[in-house]
Formats: structure tokens, C-alpha cells, sequence
């Protein structure tokens, strides 16, 4: 599928994942599922693991879907995927887009197997994280993808450890495309999403996704805060394409980290009387990191 | 045995989805707002709505409508308004403001240009109307009745229509043939004009008020007013406006080879751009300093490239004669002290600070009066007609506006004036209740989500070089490039007005917006809105506002 600039920049609303899903106001989750449905649009098959998309979108009788849609477990998303994908093969039938999903808790620790054994396996599916940095639906427990500093409910004191580096890991396995987004952006998504199904083979998007009542944000912050995520160099936006890295976003205006700490209550306590300046300037040297590491 | 699938099969058609709409404390509405150009225009412009259209369709003769809904001198006003909109613009906070003044000039131009006409809202209508005064007042009040159907005619005491438009404001920055047209425009909708009749003087008020429904005075204020100081009664000192008005009916004055105009408004501005073209060496006499002067900055600007020499903190206390003639004034140097009521410096003379100035000339740019002759009307501080809040005076179905109400102002002031009598006429004589003018709340910076705008440089005239100035009366800034007026319109934020970037289209989390198939508009859709807020605060132009449930 060689599909021209134009249609790759061409924003996508197809409705087809539908209003009346649970997910709290100001989701970035639900937004980005939409996102990338309708990215993807008719001819696809969605797995998704367990986690809060999962169970805002799928109750009986009302899914939200208006495409297959199959839920298995929280950590066999991407087996599954496997599983259909094999199926298709072996029935001779398709193409058909085939989208593994989940959240960071399932894709960091729990589904991160599964991923991986999928990627070595190479098979044609994309992989799309949403990553809201903690085990939203189970009630914000800390995940290997949650950042320095952050509280939450089994890091009541903020997180100790810093995040993993989920693309990274997922391109050093030789995968042809591996890419980051944020909802702020939904032309570049979007664009993300078309780019990685017109490759043959396994297929990694790493989303963040801002979740209002895990960072303790207002609900219309979720776009302002994405766009914070970027400009700090806390969340760099990037392809790595046959194992190189091209198109990274350069930031306009570099924002000071507090900028973007400030505005969630996960990382309030660092601001209180007798906070932890120095998580502050240990997160601040991370974005620096970021920024010299990638150029942003 | 009837064959049952495997699993739970549903029927998506026969879901009924789960209202989420429910879950909402704030709801999400679509405000057409009031941008701040449009609240701080004297003449109520809808500049909002010409730009946008000049940005979105290119389209300046449906931008020319726009603008002559409310102000039948587009043309005029793009030269000589001081625009105070451009004050108000949002933009002036983010880069630049729009150029929104060079804008009304190439849609007023194209109107002419290409002979647009206006249009009648009703037809006719028995009821008759007089007009007393022929500027921007009167016209505006008389183009705003005939539209509506009135039998209006105008009476005015000079030879030609236009007030100061005609005799007050110089060729050079807008010039006669403009004015012109614009006057015959409005007289094509039926408006008959009588010149040359003084009211009061020729005819009486009340014959007139026997003889119409209701009368509307425009009268200006005519008079020059001259400083009180001895030798101001010789042949050869002027009082602005008289000056100007000689100059502007094509009289040749005398000036000699220095001229000095005293003052420090756009009238000594004038005066001395003025002279200046008709050969003499001119200077500008004033008390205090260009600080307080109350003449418009570009307007003192353009007079100081054309060489006119400005004399600060100097006060004429007397003008030497000789032989009935002016050859010169004896000033005194000025020193400011605390502020006055005005607010401005107070200025004291400097004692034995005495100088003489030679002068051929003299023209005393210092203010003007109402001509009262003939009129008697109740006054404000013995000074302006008095209206109430309608524009009506103290006789009952007379009305008035513009320079004579409000005191000495501006072009688009009067055309407001003008408007807002014109309805309050109408009331009157349907005798409703005078209607109650209310506006959508106005839209400022701070509310606006200029993530989505891009710095643009602003759209700068280009005035003719001061050697061809000074040559003549031609324009100072000759037309305008209609594709570069376009490109400047598309600058305009469209504060408080949808323009269709599809933010909280694609933005919504819930898909709660939705696109009309009918209209084409953004609409929302409050069963499954949940009120998060964020296409409130990702519209760029505030024309989303989040409002508590009802
Ligand atoms: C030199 C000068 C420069 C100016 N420059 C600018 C500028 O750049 N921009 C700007 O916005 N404003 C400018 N102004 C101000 C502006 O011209 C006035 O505010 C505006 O014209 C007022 O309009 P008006 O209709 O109230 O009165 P006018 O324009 O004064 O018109 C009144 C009319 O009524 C007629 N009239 C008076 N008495 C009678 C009577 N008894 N019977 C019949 N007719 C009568 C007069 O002859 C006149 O034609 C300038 C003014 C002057 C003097
Ligand atoms: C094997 C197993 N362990 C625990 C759970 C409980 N559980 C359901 S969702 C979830 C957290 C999901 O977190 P994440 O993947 O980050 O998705 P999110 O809800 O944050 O979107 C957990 C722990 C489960 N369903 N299965
Ligand atoms: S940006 Fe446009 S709409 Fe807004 S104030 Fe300026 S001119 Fe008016
Ligand atoms: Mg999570």
C-alpha cells in the first residue's frame, strides 16, 4: 500500500469508535482510540488487552466499537493479535489491518512477552501503546512506565525510578517502524497510524495519553498538557524507520519542566512546603537528556 | 435442534448507547462573541465580518456590503479614521494589529470602483424626514432612514454636501472625487439635498418641524475659534477651519513666506501640512510638548517629515502689526507644572523669556463652536446641543448628533451618531418604545488559544515620497494592493467567531461534535457531551464557552 502525502496528511473522522463509552471527561485515552480507528478505519480488527479503554468501550450491549473488537486478557493482547493474524494467513484471507492495543501497564510489564515474542516472531501487526503512565483502571498503581516523581496510589510518596524506554526497546528488535505521538497533534497520529499499516510486519506506536483523574488535571488540560509533554523534552516525538531515526519534532520554544509538573496533581507534593526541589532538577535533567539524545 | 451461533451475537443497529450527557456539570455553547475591533468602532462596524470575508472568499464586493450595513463611507473613513479599532485589536497582544484601517480603504475603493450599489431594506414609507447638515451625521442618519423606507431630505447652508469631510479635511489625504462618490450613492436611494440653505437663517427650524415627522440636526461646529490675544482681528490671521475651507473651495490665499499655525490638534496639523504645500515655510506654535499634543501620532509624524518646524512650550501673547498687517508674534517660553484637569501639563510662562517670531501669516488652529445662528436649542455647558440618551433634544422630534452633540470628534463618531438616530427616529415615529441596542459580551486576548496563530507581519501603507508630497495635493498614500489587503485580512484571529479549524471536531473524546449536514456548523451533541471542557479551551477564538447546566 503506497499511499501519497496527501492521503497520509489527511485528517480522519470516521466515526468509528462511538460516543457513550465510560471513559472519565477529557480522556486522552478514549481520544486517541478515536484517533486512531478512524486513522485506520473500516477494514481492521482491534485486540485489546485489559485496562481502562478495554472496559470503558466494550460493555454489553453498547460497545463503542464499529469494527471487530476482541478482549482476551491483560497480558496476551498481542498474542492474540498473533493468533489472528495467523489465521488470516492460513485462511488465505485478508488484507486486513490488525491492531494490538493496550495500556503501559500491559505493555510495559505484564503484556511485554507477548510484544516481544510477537516483534521476533514478525508478524503483521501494529502494536499501539497508550500510555498513561500507571494502572489507571485497577486504581493508579505505579507501572514501569511511570515517570520520576510521579504519586500515585502505590507511590503515595512520588515514583523513585525512572521510566522505561518502551520505543527504544521495541525497535532494537529489528522492527521496520517504531513511532512516538501525542493526542495534542492528531494529524501527525493519525499520519503515524497510516505510515506504520502500509508497512509489512510488526509495527510499534507509542501514544501518551493524559489521564485526568490519574495526573489530577482538569479535563480540558489533556491537549495543553501534551503539548507541555513535548516542549519540555519530557515526551520526544520521533520515527525510527528500518532502525533509524527520522522526523523528530524539534521543540519551538524549550519550556521548563515545572511548566508541565505543575499543572497535575500527581507531582504537587514536589512543590509543597519542604517539596523535593531536587526531584524537580533531577526531571528537569531528564528532558535535558532527552533533548541533547534526540536533538530535539 | 435449531442451530445456535457460537457466542453471543449482538445487533449494533438495535443498540441504544448509554446517554453519557448525563454525567454533565458545564455545558458547551456556541457564542457568536463581540470582537473588541467591532466594540471600540465609533461607527459599529463589523469589521470582524468584512475581514473574515475578504480572508475566507477573497471576496470584497460582499465585504463592501458588510461594511455599508452600517457606515455608507467605507472609502472616507479608510483614510482619515483614527481608527480606534486597531487599539482594540486582540492581535496587538500577540504581534501586531491588524491593519484594519487600509482594509476599509481597499473595500471602500472596490465599491466605488466597480459602482456598488446599496441596497433598500423597505421600500417606501409615507412618513418624511429632515435632515439639517450635510456630513458625516447627517448623511449617515439620512442614508440609514432612506434604506428604511423614509422620505428624507437634506438642507444644508454650503454650497456643497460632505461638512468636513469637504471643507475641513485637505485633498491630500482625502481627496474630493472619493467624497463624491460616496455622496452620490447615498443620494441614489431617493435622498433629496437642498444646498445652500441656512436653517434658522433662510428657513426657520419650526417651519421645518411643522412640515416633517422629525428633523435631525447635524449642524458640526462651524466656527473657528481664535485665542483672545491682541491683533487677532487683522486681515492676514486665519482661524483653521476658515483657513481650510478657503484652501478646499479652490481660493487662492496669500500666505507670504512664513506661516505660523497655532495649535497642536489634527486641525494645526492640517493647516500647516497646508501651507506647506502652498510654498511656505511653516512652523507650529504650541503651549506644551508633541506629548500632549491631541493630534493623532501619524498625523504629527507625517508633518514632521514634510519639514514643518515644531516650536514646543511657546505661547503667542500678542501679534505685532504693521499697518493692519500681522509681521510677526511676540511668544513666551513655557515651562510645564502639575497636571491640569485635562490631565495634561499645566504650562506657566518663564518671566522675561519674551521672543518674537516672524510670521506673514497666522493661522490659530483652536478649537471650534457651534453656529447657533437663527437655532435656539437647549445646550450642554452652554456649549453642545443636549440630547437624551435616544440623540433626541429638548424639542420634542428633533434630533441630533455628530460634532454638535458630542464636541469636536471624529468622522466615524458622527456616522455612529447618525446610525443610532436614524432607529431612534423610526421609534419615534412608530411610537414603539426605543429599542434597547444589547451585544454579546466582547472577546479579549486573555481568552483566546493563540497556540493556533502564527506571527505574521502586518500589512504597512506606503506613503509617496515627501518630494512628490509636497509637489501638490495628491494622496499621500496612493491605492493599495487588493491581493496584500487579502493576505492582511487573513491575519484577523475572527475572535469570538467560528472559523472552522475543526478543533473541537477532532479534539472531542466523546465524538460529542458533530459536523451539520445541513448547515455545515459545528454542533454538539448534549446526549453524549460529558462537559470536559477541552473544546472550549482548544477553540482558538473563544466562540466556545463552557456555561453551567441548566
Ligand atoms: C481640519 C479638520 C480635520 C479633520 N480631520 C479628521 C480626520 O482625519 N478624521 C476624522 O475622523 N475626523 C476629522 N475631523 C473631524 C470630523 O471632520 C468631524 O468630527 C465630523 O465631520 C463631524 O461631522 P458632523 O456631521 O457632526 O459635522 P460637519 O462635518 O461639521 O457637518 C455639518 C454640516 O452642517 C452644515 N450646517 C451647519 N449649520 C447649518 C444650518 N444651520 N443649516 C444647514 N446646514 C448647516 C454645515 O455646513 C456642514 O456641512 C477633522 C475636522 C477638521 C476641522
Ligand atoms: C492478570 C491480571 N492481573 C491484574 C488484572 C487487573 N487489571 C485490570 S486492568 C489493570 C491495569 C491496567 O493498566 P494499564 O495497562 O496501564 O491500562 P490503563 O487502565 O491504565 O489504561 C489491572 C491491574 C487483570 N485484569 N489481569
Ligand atoms: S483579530 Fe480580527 S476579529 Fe480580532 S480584534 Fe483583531 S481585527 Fe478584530
Ligand atoms: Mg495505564
Amino acid at each position: 500500500m503506497n499511499q501519497s502525502a496527501e492521503e497520509l496528511n489527511k485528517v480522519e473522522k470516521k466515526d468509528l469508535f462511538t460516543s457513550g463509552h465510560r471513559a472519565c471527561g477529557g480522556c486522552g485515552q478514549a481520544l486517541a482510540a478515536r484517533l486512531v480507528q478512524d486513522a485506520s478505519g473500516e477494514n481492521t480488527i482491534a485486540c485489546v488487552a485489559t485496562g481502562c479503554l478495554e472496559v470503558f468501550s466494550s460493555p454489553y450491549p453498547d460497545p463503542s466499537w464499529r469494527i471487530p473488537f476482541l478482549h482476551s486478557l491483560f497480558e496476551n493482547a498481542s498474542a492474540v493479535a498473533s493468533g489472528v493474524e495467523a489465521a488470516y494467513k492460513a485462511l488465505k484471507k485478508g488484507p486486513v489491518n490488525i491492531i494490538a492495543q493496550g495500556g503501559d501497564g500491559s505493555t510495559a510489564d505484564i503484556g511485554f512477552q507477548s510484544i516481544s515474542g510477537m516483534f521476533e516472531r514478525g508478524h503483521n501487526v501494529l502494536y499501539v501503546c497508550y500510555d498513561n503512565e500507571a494502572y489507571m483502571n485497577t486504581g493508579v498503581q505505579r507501572s514501569s512506565f511511570t515517570p520520576l516523581g510521579a504519586r500515585t496510589s502505590t507511590t503515595p510518596m512520588g515514583n523513585k525510578t525512572r521510566k522505561k524506554n518502551m520505543p527504544l526497546i521495541a525497535a532494537n528488535h529489528g522492527i521496520p517502524y517504531v513511532a512516538t505521538a501525542t493526542v495534542d497533534d492528531f494529524r501527525d497520529l493519525q499520519r503515524k497510524v497510516k505510515t506504520a499499516l502500509s508497512i509489512e510486519g510488526p509495527k510499534y506506536i507509542h501514544i501518551l495519553a493524559p489521564c485526568p483523574l490519574g495526573w489530577g488535571h482538569h479535563g480540558e488540560l489533556t491537549v495543553e498538557i501534551c503539548r507541555l509533554a513535548k516542549d519540555t523534552g519530557l515526551f520526544p516525538i520521533y520515527e525510527i524507520v528500518d532502525g533509524k531515526m527520522t522526523n523528530v519534532k524539534k521543540i519551538p520554544v524549550k519550556v521548563p519542566v515545572q511548566e508541565y509538573l505543575k499543572l497535575q496533581g500527581r507531582f504537587s507534593h514536589l512543590f509543597k512546603k519542604g517539596g523535593s526541589p531536587e526531584i524537580i532538577a533531577e526531571i528537569q535533567q531528564i528532558a535535558n537528556q532527552n533533548i541533547e539524545r534526540y536533538n530535539l | 435442534m435449531e442451530k445456535l451461533p457460537l457466542g453471543l451475537v449482538l445487533d449494533l443497529r438495535k443498540v441504544v448507547p448509554y446517554k453519557t450527557g448525563s454525567w454533565r456539570t458545564l455545558m458547551p455553547i456556541n457564542i457568536a462573541h463581540t470582537p473588541p475591533c467591532n466594540n471600540a468602532c465609533p461607527a459599529g462596524n463589523d469589521i470582524r465580518g468584512f475581514l473574515r470575508v475578504l480572508a475566507e472568499k477573497k471576496d470584497y464586493e460582499q465585504a463592501w456590503h458588510i461594511l455599508t450595513r452600517t457606515n455608507p463611507f467605507p472609502a472616507v473613513c479608510g483614510r482619515v479614521c483614527p481608527h480606534p479599532c486597531e487599539g482594540g485589536c486582540n492581535r496587538r497582544d500577540f504581534d501586531e494589529p491588524l491593519a484594519i484601517n487600509c482594509s476599509e480603504r481597499a473595500v471602500g475603493d472596490y465599491g466605488l470602483e466597480n459602482n456598488l450599489q446599496h441596497k433598500k431594506l423597505i421600500d417606501t414609507r409615507k412618513e418624511k424626514v429632515a435632515v439639517i447638515g450635510s456630513g458625516p451625521a447627517g448623511f449617515s442618519c439620512a442614508f440609514h432612514l432612506a434604506k428604511r423606507g423614509f422620505q428624507v431630505k437634506i438642507y444644508e447652508a454650503n454650497s456643497e454636501p460632505g461638512g468636513m469631510m469637504r471643507y475641513g479635511i485637505p485633498s491630500y489625504r482625502q481627496p474630493n472625487y472619493i467624497l463624491k462618490q460616496e455622496i452620490d450613492n447615498i443620494l441614489r436611494l431617493g435622498v433629496e439635498l437642498e444646498c445652500n440653505v441656512k436653517v434658522g437663517v433662510n428657513i426657520p427650524l419650526d417651519q421645518l418641524r411643522n412640515e416633517y415627522d422629525a428633523v435631525f440636526l447635524g449642524i458640526g461646529a462651524q466656527k473657528g475659534l481664535s485665542i483672545n490675544i491682541p491683533g487677532k482681528d487683522a486681515e492676514n490671521v486665519f482661524t483653521g477651519v476658515e483657513f481650510l475651507r478657503q484652501v478646499n473651495t479652490g481660493k487662492w490665499v496669500e500666505l507670504g513666506n512664513d506661516v505660523v499655525v497655532i495649535g497642536g490638534g489634527n486641525t494645526a496639523m492640517d493647516c500647516a501640512r497646508v501651507a506647506k504645500r502652498l510654498g511656505a515655510n511653516v512652523s507650529i506654535v504650541y503651549r506644551r510638548t508633541r506629548m500632549e499634543m491631541p493630534a493623532i501620532t501619524a498625523e504629527i509624524d507625517e508633518a514632521m517629515e514634510e519639514r514643518i518646524m515644531f516650536r514646543y512650550h511657546t505661547n503667542p501673547v500678542k501679534l505685532i502689526l504693521d499697518e493692519g498687517r500681522v509681521v510677526g508674534l511676540l511668544c513666551v517660553q513655557m515651562e510645564l507644572r502639575e497636571p491640569d484637569a485635562s490631565g495634561r501639563a499645566r504650562p506657566v510662562p518663564i518671566s522675561g523669556s519674551e521672543a518674537f517670531i516672524p510670521a506673514e501669516t497666522v493661522i490659530m488652529a483652536t478649537g471650534q463652536a457651534v453656529d447657533y445662528d437663527g437655532i435656539e436649542i437647549q445646550t450642554a455647558d452652554k456649549q453642545w446641543i443636549y440630547t437624551n440618551e435616544y440623540l433626541m433634544t429638548n424639542m420634542e422630534g428633533v434630533f441630533a448628533g455628530g460634532d454638535a452633540v458630542v464636541g469636536l470628534e471624529t468622522v466615524s463618531l458622527a456616522i455612529g451618531q447618525g446610525m443610532r438616530a436614524a432607529s431612534a427616529i423610526e421609534d419615534y415615529i412608530e411610537g414603539n418604545k426605543e429599542s434597547e441596542l444589547s451585544q454579546p459580551p466582547v472577546v479579549y486576548s486573555r481568552e483566546l488559544n493563540t497556540y493556533y496563530y502564527q506571527p505574521v507581519k502586518r500589512y504597512e501603507k506606503e506613503a509617496r515620497s515627501i518630494h512628490m508630497r509636497l509637489k501638490g495635493f495628491k494622496e499621500v498614500y496612493p491605492a493599495f494592493d487588493q491581493d496584500d489587503i487579502i493576505s492582511e485580512a487573513d491575519r484577523c484571529f475572527s475572535c469570538g467567531l467560528c472559523y472552522d479549524c475543526g478543533n473541537c471536531y477532532m479534539y472531542c473524546p466523546d465524538n460529542a461534535v458533530q459536523k451539520s449536514k445541513t448547515t455545515g456548523f459545528y454542533e454538539f451533541d448534549y446526549d453524549f457531551c460529558k462537559g470536559c471542557g477541552l473544546c472550549a479551551k482548544e477553540c482558538p477564538c473563544h466562540y466556545i464557552q463552557m456555561t453551567l447546566e441548566k
